[in-house]
């Protein structure tokens, strides 16, 4: 028989989960409706970009990759009237106007020629940034009160990475000449100057710095 | 990157070959070819060039989902959160998903079949259809009529599997053709949808559908008769959303454009003939 009136402990010894995090709900909901702003814009690209390159493999893997971003931006869409913002399209936005440019200047190649300027974009510098927000959102919100948000986290971030491995694999078997290295690099460090000029995904503070952390008594 | 790409700005590597549709219906070979006495159009193992007729058609198959990729990706892209709801985006996005795949089950069963990409002509007809400035009668050329003609095409593909003894291919036409039974009720959706409000907007939008079943209708290609090679496949149509009105009607325009395409190769026939006497 098993003893039922022995109590034990709400958290098992192994489950070292703390509180608290460093977002506050709305903070939390503030980055999740840019994290949504952003997938948006970047899956309408992919989409779109699929017509422009001949390179059928690359064709192929973007059109996987549209789909994922889409659901991320389903995910955070989810999310936001569950961080109490009933009108999900309110918080549905750019941190700033210099990450609109940002990603303006990352969706602006077009011609069937720019293949390895469409991906550097992509895989060299907006994915590794995602991965890098969602990683530090991961890592710094409350473990207990915003577990639904690190579920989600979890979920993209996987394909952050298994996207961001497939589009360094083809950049790496497209770039085959020294020439297109320098034409990689070049795309490469233009767009790293508009991303840092916007402060990041969610702006300013997208991996910590002005943020300050919120604290239980 | 502008919005709205048009048909001939389609990116192919070197293997493709471009041709257009007034091309296959005025190929001078035609005529020729349809004074053959080769029994009926039907997809069937008994029939001469079957091993080569499912080639043909699986390449198409191939380029189709090329094409309906690129369209779906169009899609996400060309329309503002206004004209395309973030909803019916999130859709398209997972057509990409789904014709992405289907590309790399067509081009392993051309493999398994024998066939290699650029072996056949591609025509990009099918994504004139999803170049439609708006989204709703693009929906409804590409989802409802194009991907219910993609119902036909794998119902057939797919039985013509079974009865020539390849498991393969009768596997794989199976679950392309559960995914586009999706895409059809994803456009029967937005299309009701969308129009709630607007009557005339959605009898535009059918009117398009109903020209873009007229072209792919050309010739017989798809019907219920023994003369057309591909078979309206009804069960799957009505799981897919289409009422049975729509079933009939358009198996009066196969009938209709079957007839048209007989008195074609006929008049063909006759002026070789003309012509053969004259000289």
């Amino acid at each position: 028989m098993t003893e039922t009136s022995k109590p034990r402990a709400p958290f098992t010894p192994w489950d070292r989960r703390e509180l608290p995090g460093l977002f506050a709900v709305d903070e939390s909901a503030r980055r999740v409706g840019n994290y949504k702003w952003a997938e948006m814009r970047l899956f309408e690209v992919l989409g779109g970009w699929v017509a422009t390159i001949p390179e059928l493999d690359v064709k192929l893997v973007l059109g996987r990759h549209t789909y994922h971003h889409a659901w991320h931006s389903e995910l955070w869409h989810k999310r936001l009237p569950e961080l109490r913002e009933m009108n999900p399209e309110r918080l549905t936005v750019p941190p700033n106007d210099a990450f609109v440019t940002f990603m303006d200047a990352i969706r602006e190649p077009e011609a069937p020629e720019l293949t390895i300027e469409k991906l550097v974009g992509v895989y060299r510098v907006l994915i590794p940034r995602f991965i890098a927000a969602y990683t530090y959102h991961l890592n710094g919100t409350s473990t207990i009160t915003d577990a639904p948000t690190i579920r989600s986290l979890k979920f993209a971030l996987q394909d952050e990475f298994d996207d961001w491995r497939d589009g360094e694999m083809l950049l790496q078997a497209l770039i085959d000449t020294p020439e297109k290295v320098e034409r990689a690099g070049r795309r490469q460090v233009e767009l790293e100057k508009l991303y840092l000029a916007s402060g990041g995904i969610a702006g300013a503070g997208t991996l910590g710095e002005p943020v300050e952390e919120v604290r239980v008594s | 990157m502008k919005k709205m790409l048009p048909e001939s700005e389609l990116a192919r590597d070197e293997r493709f070959v471009r041709t257009n549709i007034e091309d296959r219906i005025f190929d001078p070979r035609g005529p020729r070819i349809a004074q053959r006495d080769t029994g009926p159009a039907r997809m069937g193992v008994d029939r001469p060039a079957a091993g080569e007729r499912s080639r043909s058609l699986m390449h198409g198959i191939f380029v189709g989902e090329i094409q309906a990729l690129e369209g779906a990706g169009r899609t996400c892209y060309d329309f503002d959160d206004e004209a395309a709801p973030f909803q019916l985006k999130l859709d398209m996005a997972r057509q990409c998903w789904d014709e992405s795949r289907h590309c790399e089950i067509s081009v392993k069963l051309g493999d398994h079949m024998g066939t290699e990409i650029g072996e056949y002509t591609e025509s990009t007809f099918l994504f004139a259809a999803a170049c439609n400035p708006d989204p709703v009668l693009r929906l409804c050329g590409v989802n409802r009529a194009l991907e219910g003609l993609a119902i036909d095409v794998f119902n057939s593909m797919k039985n013509f599997g079974n009865e020539s003894g390849d498991p393969i291919l009768e596997f794989c036409e199976d679950w392309m053709l559960a995914d586009e039974v999706t895409h059809v009720k994803m456009g029967s959706d937005w299309l009701r949808r969308l129009t709630a409000t607007d009557p005339e907007r959605r009898e535009r939008a059918l009117e398009f559908q109903r020209t873009v079943d007229a072209i792919f209708n050309l010739g017989g290609f798809r019907g219920e008769d023994d003369e057309n090679p591909i078979q309206l496949a009804r069960d799957f149509r009505r799981l897919a959303g289409f009422t049975d009105d729509e079933n009939d009607s358009l198996a009066a325009l196969a009938r209709e454009s079957t007839e048209q395409a007989r008195e074609m190769a006929e008049a063909a026939t006759a002026a070789l003939q003309t012509s053969a006497q004259g000289s």
